[in-house]
């Protein structure tokens, strides 16, 4: 049976590559041949990597360890949900998984409509020559179907700390946002290639590249998210290299889907945002691939075969070569010169733009830097995360500054004076609620200040631009993805700014029957106790948080202790209240009689994760209107 | 020069001089917040590096671990050849025990103690931090391959 299901699978890998050659064709016009259309081919290109999807998962569930990537990666006694989220948490189902939706994008654009048949064939054509690349890469070099030998009785396990039910969803949603990018990097070279990067160009990339951004920036969230609850170290983001693996394409993106918009607008920045949306696919790549390469230490790492990460490198530098140099050969012809004013929403954008590539910039010097002296000088270290924090916090402070007054100013010069008439009562406002909280929180840092401030300018700007009545006094919504997005970046940021500044921890090691205090709530340690799991055996710890005597809550910190792979990990306990979270890590027992227990206050979570959602949920609104309504007044 | 080209150019010129000093900026910044990484060996061959903050890697060497209080430890790190005595205030990682590897982050004083705020935590029983096995072969003592 498991050598039917390899021959099967492995025909299948066999099959995509060669429908992929096929399509691929079709970048040279030639009337001559007699071709398969684009749509027949792009099914045999979906059917053939959705099924060796579905068998693998199949094994995984029926547990075939005759199969090593199931043997490597699983155990009978898992739970069914881990069995199936066990299929991509590893190298080999990782890549297959990353294909299939390289092959989803590809086939989901090769049905839509309105698109002229020569473009649709060559953005399929550039599509399919990835697809050929990877799936050779699969089939060749990381091949999910090998077969063993042996007849092993069980598997070895699936690493504990990716037993969570959040990282079954953050590695299918993070692909798809970055896999999202490799269509709109199809789009651009088509574009390049067919010499029409035009107002038409944008509308027709723009569902894509809005849908790629909302995936990405929900994906880094849930991983965030999950980093808080599951590492119990009570913070959100450390700046870990696998971190800014996935932030740098994002703000490459952030810039990108505003370029596409003033393109279908106005027509300028063509070479631009062409060069942007090849830097977002790259970055992408690099995000995947450093990731899961080994060079950089991590729970995301699964192997370290330097075969792989040369594969990758070598693509990643031909994308490169081949992209760049089509872009001098063609970039003068796709340019047109258009004006804009100097004081405008264009020029706004514009600024935005070179402050996302500094940001940009900055993110990728402080992860490679440490890379590049252990290859070059043999010596190790670490950035702290001091320089992303001093560094990016002027920055951010022009940044909200512009993403509050540009969407105020129109496509043509306006005038500055009038606008800021316009705008008192806004400005007014927000500077008075600054005080207020700078007074009340003695909060002095200029640069926090500052932050607060432009951050409440951008949410009330946001908020008002959206609710617009017109003559009727009916209300209507202009912009309500933008709106919403911007809002949501404001209120991220005066979250993120006043957790750091009024986070607190506290440290003790506790007995049963101890009392411990954390600002005016009071934590009595009840009990603790064993508890035997189906993949583990944890210690739970029982707290009753007490205000003024009264029983608020009760806190069952927890440590596991896996067998398949031995693992010991920490469970947070989390309080998630609207203005702050109170969170509590235990240790394991350094004698018998007394636990260590770590509490902290961690100000504005639930407001950081709204900001979050409210950025995801723009996105997705932006996506999905089907002409541009950015509005013009 | 035409006109077109001399505006070109003084641009060109205006944004490689913002660009550079820019640069300059994130690499000073950079310089100033970057943390070493040192095994016991090379960190007391470094003796110029005492009252910096770094990060120190080996082995806990076997009866070396006593607690002062509840969260006052004491503890020094090999690397087979010579070892640095460390202290501790905080919460140990689940996983911290004598002859396994581990990562601390603190200063090295003056009289050569490491005075350690934090002790980085890892999940895995048997993962070995690179740098502690890069360390161990340096001193010839990594038993793995």
């Amino acid at each position: 049976m498991s050598l039917y299901i390899f021959y099967i699978s492995n025909f299948l890998l066999l099959l995509c590559l060669t429908a992929s050659l096929m399509q691929s064709s079709k970048i040279i016009n030639n009337k001559i041949l007699t071709r398969p259309r684009v749509i027949v081919l792009a099914y045999v290109q979906l059917i053939s990597i959705l099924l060796p999807f579905l068998i693998l998962i199949y094994l995984f569930l029926i547990s075939d360890f005759n199969f090593d990537l199931v043997y490597f990666n699983s155990h009978s006694e898992k739970p069914l949900i881990y069995k199936f989220s066990g299929v991509w948490g590893n190298h080999e189902g990782s890549m297959l998984l990353w294909i299939l939706i390289l092959v989803l994008f590809n086939f989901l654009f090769a049905l839509s409509r309105r698109i002229s048949e020569r473009f649709k064939e060559i953005t399929v054509a550039i599509q399919s020559i990835m697809i050929f690349g990877f799936v050779a890469f699969l089939f060749f070099l990381s091949n999910p179907f090998e077969l063993n030998q042996n007849n092993f009785f069980d598997g070895i396990g699936l690493n504990p700390i990716l037993q969570d039910p959040l990282l079954a969803i953050h590695p299918p949603v993070l692909y798809v946002g970055y896999v999202g990018f490799s269509l709109v990097f199809s789009l651009a070279i088509a574009g390049l290639i067919t010499k029409k990067v035009d107002q038409q160009w944008a509308s027709i990339v723009k569902p894509w590249v809005f849908s790629a951004w909302a995936f990405l920036t929900a994906g880094i969230a849930l991983g965030s998210f999950w980093a808080y609850y599951e590492l119990g170290w009570g913070g959100y983001w450390f700046w870990d290299p696998v971190e800014n693996a996935s932030l740098m394409p994002w703000i490459a993106a952030t810039a990108l889907i505003h370029c596409v918009l003033i393109l279908q607008k106005r027509n300028v920045m063509q070479s631009w945002t062409i060069i942007l949306a090849i830097l977002t696919f790259s970055l992408s790549l690099v995000g995947t691939f450093l990731v899961r390469s080994g060079i950089l230490n991590s729970v995301h790492t699964f192997a370290s075969d330097p075969g792989r990460g040369l594969f990758i490198l070598l693509f990643i530098f031909l994308i490169l070569v081949f992209s760049f140099s089509l872009f001098a050969y063609n970039s003068e012809k796709i340019n047109k010169i258009s004006s804009m004013g100097l004081i405008s929403r264009g020029t706004g954008i514009q600024v935005n733009n070179w402050l996302l590539i500094t940001i940009l910039t900055i993110v990728f010097l402080g992860t490679m830097y440490p890379l590049a002296t252990d290859l070059l000088l043999n010596k190790s270290l670490t950035v702290g995360p001091k320089y992303y924090s001093t560094t990016i916090a002027p920055i951010i402070i022009l940044f909200l500054f512009f993403m509050f007054i540009s969407p105020r100013l129109g496509w043509t010069d306006t005038k500055l004076y009038k606008l800021i008439i316009q705008l008192r009562y806004l400005i007014i406002t927000s500077l008075t609620i600054t005080l207020i909280i700078s007074l009340y929180f003695e909060l002095f840092n200029l640069t926090e200040i500052l932050i607060i401030f432009f951050s409440l300018l951008l949410i009330i700007s946001s908020m008002t631009a959206s609710i617009n009545f017109n003559k009727q006094n009916i209300l209507v919504r202009t912009n309500l993805g933008q709106n919403l997005a911007h809002a949501g970046f404001g209120i991220l940021m005066m979250a993120v700014v006043s957790n750091a500044v009024y986070s607190e921890e506290r440290i003790y090691n506790a007995k049963v029957g101890d009392n411990l205090q954390l600002q005016k709530y009071i934590f009595s340690f009840e009990k603790i106790e064993q508890v035997d799991e189906s993949n583990y055996n944890s210690l739970k710890a029982y707290f009753h948080m007490k205000k003024d005597g009264k029983l608020i809550d009760i806190f069952t910190p927890e440590i596991r202790f896996y067998s398949n792979p031995p693992t010991i990990t920490s469970e947070a306990s989390i309080l998630h209240k609207f203005f702050s979270d109170i969170y509590l890590v235990m240790n394991v027992p350094q004698d018998q009689q007394s636990i260590s227990i770590r509490m902290h206050i961690k100000p504005f979570m639930t407001i950081l994760w709204l900001g979050t959602l409210m950025i995801i949920i723009g996105g997705i609104i932006s996506a999905s209107m089907r002409i541009g309504q950015f509005n013009e007044k | 020069m035409t006109s077109l080209v001399k505006s070109r150019l003084i641009k060109f010129l205006l944004s490689l001089i913002i660009v550079s000093i820019a640069v300059l900026i994130i690499i000073f910044n950079l310089r100033e917040n970057i943390i070493y990484f040192y095994g016991p060996t090379e960190l007391l061959k470094n003796s110029d590096k005492q009252g910096q903050i770094m990060r120190l890697g080996g082995l806990v060497s076997v009866d070396s671990f006593q607690n002062e209080t509840d969260s006052i430890f004491y503890f020094s790190i090999t690397d087979g050849d010579n070892k640095i005595d460390v202290k501790y205030e905080g919460i140990l990682p689940n996983l911290f025990a004598e002859d396994k590897g581990v990562v601390v982050e603190g200063i090295y004083m003056n009289d050569g103690r490491f005075i350690a705020n934090k002790v980085l935590a890892k999940h895995d029983e048997n993962y070995m931090p690179p740098e502690v096995i890069e360390t161990l072969k340096k001193s010839g003592k990594w038993q793995g391959e």
